[in-house]
């Protein structure tokens, strides 16, 4: 256990690492993202949020 | 059911954000707080004597940093200019550090016994008198302010609580004698700081006015001490290329 | 000042809560002036020092944390308070959390800028960059925090709309971020439980780290995330068209807000850190680029097919030169952040001249356009005249090429001649030199800053003839659902 716990205080290996970690983090939220059609159409709706608030208030008047 | 969901994404969203933020600060930061050789042991650096501690506040007190570097590049120009260049050792009893990231006016790094204190003294009244195309505004009341040192004990406590090795004890004075020699040592006893800052200020007379206790004695007292701590002479060139 | 919430609350009043908006609204036009006005001041004071006066409170020592106390965190802060307000109510539909606490985050911050102003004054001072207040105005402004926090969050927890809007993201970001940054950076030993002074905790290289932590992350989040916050909402609101691709700034806000933190010791290259924390902060300070103009560009083609706004409106103008300035600043930092490069312009005037191209051109003009979309909303009328926002525009303009033009070529001729040789190996140029060398430009750069001060006066008097015709509470019409000023009013 000690061992596996000074392995991660040498920068050469953690610096690899979390190279690779947050490499591989990137790519999922890129194909997170952009992956599906559906999820991109999702996702691509959302962005009309702040302009569909006028209309909620018109009907509130 | 659906609020739940909806719950749950904010609470998501605050937590990974919060991760993503704090990966970059802990891997840069953490680090040189456990690492041994970040800050090199280097002979002859100590902590601030009672004087030039209250010096260094005026310093701050007064923004100077925003004006004067205290960190000497390794670069040739600097070195002709301003002296060796800065050890991380030097700053180690700096709370805070005072680096700076401007030089409006010139790096004080090593300032330190380049000028007497009869020019900083005149330099700090009424800069132009000496330097006539000099920008920094003229400080004529440090001269004319009593030194207060009444708090004197408490602001080394609380640098003592940092981790300054000012001494409360007997043990701790010893201590510091065998560290830093007796001559230091005596200077770093918080019991004895005021009597300490009145003897440096009359030995030194650093505001070249033997009757007062003013501002200006502490401030030059300061100035004077800026970088002359370690002795370069005694070491090759190439030596301090592991403690930068 | 107009009278507030009264019982005349109609409908939106009971919707949202404006009140609180429009008090920030007010307060950034305030702090705006007078931070302004006090950096004009220190700037001419580098230029004549006889401005100083042998005054000891308005040296250039003490007034330099007052000029950056009140634009940073009396100016954005209120406009980030805010726009940040009005936002996270409107993309939620729903009321803020709780009027109470949100009143204490108002008064709380304002309380706290004016006595770090004084403080500064008066010579406390932690001796940090950008943190120059003492410890108890630090424990008031985390309070203020914490409830600024709460509201934030409690208000998108009641939200109707089920996605959170992206903007929202990056407000979130910036609250989370500036409360990390500053407990860190200013954790401090107090003398005495009755004495401002303290000792910061940490000293020398650690101290150093966690300073330019700070103070690189300020701009990152404080200065960066947040009004990215207010360019998200803000710029498609006054386009009238949504965003050019939200896919896009999901990954402009996950990228961004990782890869600033590495970048802080940027800073302190070639000084006394080790050499591989500067290293990867150059990395990461380079990947930086790529966020920055992913963001500046889907800020920018929002716009896309509706040009001729910039032509007829000149609240889309300042919007969009605001993430052209963006574009251009966060090319600049990257270029600097270069250790040869770094070498050269480090210490010199062109620091100063980088951060107030971010400062005015990013910062103050996507505020401007901000706050010249909402005052007409908060107040239930046009603006009392679209001719002044248009010269505001120009004098802003103006007042920042100036600015940056003159702390360029100073910057560069301080880095050039302090690190020039004559034939024999010696230094050239004595320091006072470069020093008396810059003086024109300081000049150049009072007079920039004098501009750009003008025009802050001019939005001051612009909006207060707006709000004196204008009235809170009753529903405008002709306002709201139109999202564009008429044709002919430019």
């Amino acid at each position: 256990m000690t061992e596996l716990l000074l392995w991660f205080t040498n920068f050469e290996n953690t610096k690899p690492l979390a190279l690779l970690i947050f490499f591989t983090v990137f790519c999922g939220i890129l194909f997170y993202v952009y992956g599906s059609k559906k999820r991109s159409k999702r996702l691509e709706s959302y962005k009309n949020i702040p302009l569909e608030d006028d209309d909620i208030e018109v009907k509130g008047k | 059911m659906k609020h739940d969901k909806i719950e749950r994404n904010l609470g998501i969203l605050l937590v990974l954000t919060m991760v993503a933020i704090s990966v970059g600060g802990m891997v840069e930061i953490i680090p040189l707080f456990f690492i041994k050789e970040t800050v090199e042991k280097v002979e002859g650096v100590r902590p601030y004597k009672p004087l030039e501690l209250r010096g260094r506040d005026i310093y701050i007190r007064e923004g100077c940093y925003l004006c004067h570097s205290q960190m000497i590049r390794p670069f040739r120009d600097e070195a002709l200019r301003y002296g060796h260049y800065s050890l991380a050792a030097e700053s180690k009893y700096d709370h805070p550090f005072q680096w700076g990231s401007k030089r409006t006016g010139p790096d004080l790094a090593r300032v330190g016994g380049k000028y007497s204190n009869d020019w900083q003294t005149q330099h700090l009244i009424a800069p132009r008198s000496l330097v006539p195309q000099s920008v920094m505004p003229n400080y004529p009341w440090l001269a004319t302010t009593d030194l207060d040192y009444s708090d004197i004990n408490l602001r080394m406590r609380a640098l003592r609580k940092t981790g300054v090795p000012y001494s409360e004890s007997q043990a701790e004075y010893e201590r510091n004698v065998e560290e830093f020699g007796a001559d230091v040592a005596k200077y770093l006893h918080i019991p004895d700081a005021e009597k300490n800052l009145i003897g440096q200020a009359q030995q030194g007379n650093y505001d070249t006015n033997p009757d007062k206790l003013s501002e200006m004695d502490a401030l030059v007292a300061y100035l004077q001490m800026l970088g002359t701590l370690v002795d370069f002479k005694k070491y090759d060139d190439d030596y301090f290329v592991k403690f930068r | 000042m107009a009278a507030t919430g009264t019982a005349a609350a109609v409908n939106v009043n009971e919707q949202y809560n404006y009140d609180i908006v429009r008090k920030f609204t007010i307060m950034t036009l305030v702090w705006g002036a007078i931070g302004m006005f006090v950096g004009v001041y220190i700037a001419s004071e580098l230029a004549w020092p006889w401005l100083n006066f042998d005054n000891p409170y308005i040296t250039f020592g003490r007034l330099r944390p007052v000029h950056t106390g009140a634009v940073i965190f009396g100016f954005g802060g209120s406009a980030l308070f805010a726009t940040s307000y009005y936002v996270v109510q409107r993309t939620s539909q729903a009321r803020l959390f709780s009027d109470g606490l949100a009143n204490f985050t108002f008064w709380g911050w304002q309380a706290a800028i004016v006595f770090a102003a004084l403080g500064n004054v008066l010579g406390h001072s932690q001796g940090r960059e950008y943190a120059e207040m003492e410890w108890p105005i630090d424990l008031l402004i985390l309070f203020v925090w914490v409830a600024y926090l709460t509201v934030f969050v409690g208000t998108l927890m009641k939200r109707k709309q089920p996605h959170i809007y992206v903007a929202n993201w990056f407000y979130l970001a910036f609250i989370l971020a500036t409360a990390l940054l500053h407990v860190f950076n200013n954790l401090a030993v107090p003398i005495d439980l009755f004495s401002m002074k303290s000792y910061s905790l940490f000293s020398g290289v650690q101290d150093a780290m966690t300073q330019w932590w700070y103070g690189h992350n300020a701009v990152g989040f404080f200065l960066t995330a947040a009004f990215l916050g207010m360019m998200y909402y803000f710029v498609p609101k006054q386009a009238g068209r949504p965003v050019y691709s939200y896919r896009l700034s999901v990954i402009h806000f996950w990228a961004i807000i990782f890869l600033y933190m590495w970048a802080g010791s940027h800073h302190l290259h070639w000084t006394a850190i080790p050499d591989w924390t500067s290293t990867l902060a150059a990395t990461f300070s380079i990947m930086l680029l790529l966020p920055s103009w992913g963001g500046m560009i889907n800020g920018i083609l929002t716009l896309s097919g509706a040009w001729d706004k910039l032509r007829t409106d000149p609240i889309m103008r300042f919007l969009i030169v605001a993430l052209s300035f963006y574009g251009m600043s966060t090319f600049e930092g990257p270029m600097m952040s270069l250790k040869d490069v770094n070498a050269l312009s480090h210490y010199t005037d062109w620091t100063v001249g980088h951060v107030h191209s971010g400062a005015l051109g990013w910062v103050a003009m996507v505020s401007f356009g901000s706050l010249y979309h909402l005052v007409p909303r908060l107040w239930n009328t046009p603006m009392h005249s679209i001719k002044l926002i248009n010269v505001h525009f120009w004098l802003a303009t103006i007042g920042i090429l100036l600015y940056i033009t003159a702390m360029w070529i100073s910057g560069i001729m301080q880095g050039l001649m302090w690190r020039a040789f004559d034939d024999f190996g010696n230094l050239q140029y004595s320091f006072v030199e470069s020093v008396a060398a810059a003086h024109p430009f300081y000049i150049m750069r009072a007079v920039g800053g004098a501009f750009f001060l003008s025009g802050m006066l001019l939005m001051c008097y612009n909006v207060f003839k707006t709000i004196r015709k204008g009235s809170v509470g009753v529903e405008a019409v002709g306002i709201e659902g139109e999202g564009k000023l008429s044709p002919n009013a430019a």
